[in-house]
């Protein structure tokens, strides 16, 4: 194991009840590079995104974040968190906190930043994925969908983390709006971030991935680079589902 | 003397005594409401977050208060307090009694509104760091208490009626004096009237109050359908 890699998932199970969902994932990520997880839906894609930054904990196998075994009892589950930045399929806005608001809960609560500093830290980050001043003292409700997803990102972004995770973070967005969120995912990517995506927008993963990794069944079944696993994918299965997903954005 | 003319009288001649009396009313109701806020607010996030053994004692409290009636927690509070040498006057009793019962009932109330609060909103505080506590301090009750707000008026309203049992450890509140205001006068149709108008418009001052604080303290965008 290197120590140009953050993150290492070696033999990682996760049961629900009877229901085995991660069968074995073996998975290493290096500092700086992002990899887009593609696969079907029910997976597994989303538990493994939700072992990593521990809201869902795993039943076997081992991971090393930022050089420390997180999957022991002892860890600081709070200290990990802070490190890892979560963006959810919905958003996820605090539903009762304006637009900075929600970036700067984080920053004072957490990072115990004076209010001041938290809100210097929020207004650069919000800047940053295109939520200008005068949506700052909006509430989630208010806004669309992609400027929702912008703010969870920079709420996100501004606790500094050194891993980013994105679950499917376009997938609840009306068409015309996906194109600003890929957009800000595609600059933080050239940043040289380093973050796991999951997502179907196989354009985005061709222009702004390292790595794909092709996900089914609890396992991963195929990794590469972007051009080889969604343009020539190996396995059959892959194939298949990168076909039906071509069609799609053909038809779109 | 005609029904209209009789309450013109029985005010007149009354008026101060009713005026107290009403006073009291809304004294044992307010002071009874607080402590229930007081008390039941802890006691929710004691019954959904709390140690398993403080749920089950917490549990235990509420279907204890639910399960006997209002009255017979005053009788007890006033008459079996003091033979351990707890002993109060029956102002202090109506009102502990009534926060006692309320707090449990405000409980669960609250429990309900924190259980409405998307267990996404617990999903997204922890992923950026929060701890459990900071979670529940600064997104589960904000949005917690805004969702309880209907249920807490009803509760408020209920208790304005039932402040009333104090009546039965000889508080001179509203019912209590138009009681003896009746018996004098044998004027009861009347009296009753007088009151009955009073607790009316308490609750409706109330409800419109519960109203104007529920969209005042909305979330702006998120109760009212539509963009604004
Ligand atoms: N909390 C849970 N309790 C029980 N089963 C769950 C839970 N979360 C997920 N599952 C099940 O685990 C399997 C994998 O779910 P997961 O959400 O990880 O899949 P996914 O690959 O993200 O799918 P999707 O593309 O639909 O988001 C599914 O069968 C799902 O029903
Ligand atoms: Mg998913």
């Amino acid at each position: 194991m290197g120590s140009d890699k953050l993150l290492f998932i070696e033999d990682l199970h996760k049961y629900y009840g009877k229901h085995h969902v991660l069968k074995g994932v073996n998975l290493a990520v290096n500092e700086g590079e992002s990899v887009v997880i593609i696969g079907p839906s029910g997976s597994g894609k989303s538990t493994l995104l939700r072992c990593i930054n521990l809201l869902v904990k795993p039943d076997k196998g081992r991971i090393v974040f930022d050089n420390e075994e997180i999957t022991t009892g002892k860890i600081d589950v709070r200290r990990v968190r802070e490190k890892i930045g979560f963006v959810f399929q919905h958003f996820n806005l605090f539903l009762h906190l304006t637009a900075i608001e929600n970036v700067m809960l984080g920053l004072i609560k957490v990072k115990n930043y004076p209010r001041e500093k938290a809100r210097r830290i929020a207004e650069e980050a919000l800047l940053s994925v295109g939520i200008t001043e005068e949506l700052w003292n909006k509430y989630p409700a208010q806004l669309s969908g992609g400027q929702q997803q912008r703010v969870a990102i920079a709420r996100a972004i501004a606790m500094e983390p050194k891993l980013l995770l994105f679950d499917e973070p376009t997938s609840a967005l009306d068409p015309e709006l996906i194109g600003e969120v890929l957009k800000v995912m595609e600059k933080l990517a050239n940043e040289g971030r380093t973050m796991i995506v999951v997502t179907h927008e196989i354009g985005f993963a061709l222009k702004a991935a390292d790595r794909v990794v092709f996900f089914d069944d609890g396992k991963i079944i195929e990794e590469g680079s972007p051009e080889q696993v969604i343009l020539n994918p190996k396995t059959e299965r892959a194939r298949r589902f990168l076909f039906s997903i071509r069609e799609l954005y053909r038809l779109e | 003397m005609g029904f209209a003319e009789e309450i013109v009288y029985l005010v007149s001649t009354y008026g101060v005594s009713l005026f107290n009396a009403m006073l009291l009313t809304l004294e044992i109701t307010s002071i009874g409401f607080t402590l229930g806020v007081l008390l039941g607010l802890p006691i929710s996030l004691g019954r959904v977050y709390g140690p398993l053994p403080l749920k089950a004692l917490l549990a235990a409290y509420i279907e204890l208060i639910r399960g006997t009636p209002m009255i017979v927690q005053l009788f007890f509070i006033y008459y079996a307090l003091p033979l351990v040498g707890i002993k109060l006057d029956a102002f202090t009793a109506s009102i502990i009694a009534i926060g006692l019962n309320s707090a449990a009932y405000q409980a669960e109330y609250f429990r309900m509104a924190f259980g409405a609060v998307p267990r996404e909103q617990w999903e997204a505080a922890l992923s950026i760091g929060l701890s459990k506590w900071s979670t529940i301090t600064n997104v589960i009750i904000p949005q917690g208490v805004r969702i309880a707000i209907p249920a807490l008026t009803n509760e408020l309203i209920y208790l304005l009626k039932y402040s009333s049992i104090a009546y039965f450890v000889t508080v001179p509140e509203t019912v209590y004096v138009s009681k003896v205001i009746g018996a004098k006068t044998l004027l009861h149709i009347q009296i009753y009237t007088i009151t009955a108008v009073f607790y009316i418009l308490v609750a409706v001052v109330l409800t419109k109050s519960a109203k104007k604080l529920e969209e005042r303290v909305s979330i702006p965008g998120l109760v009212v359908k539509g963009r604004i």
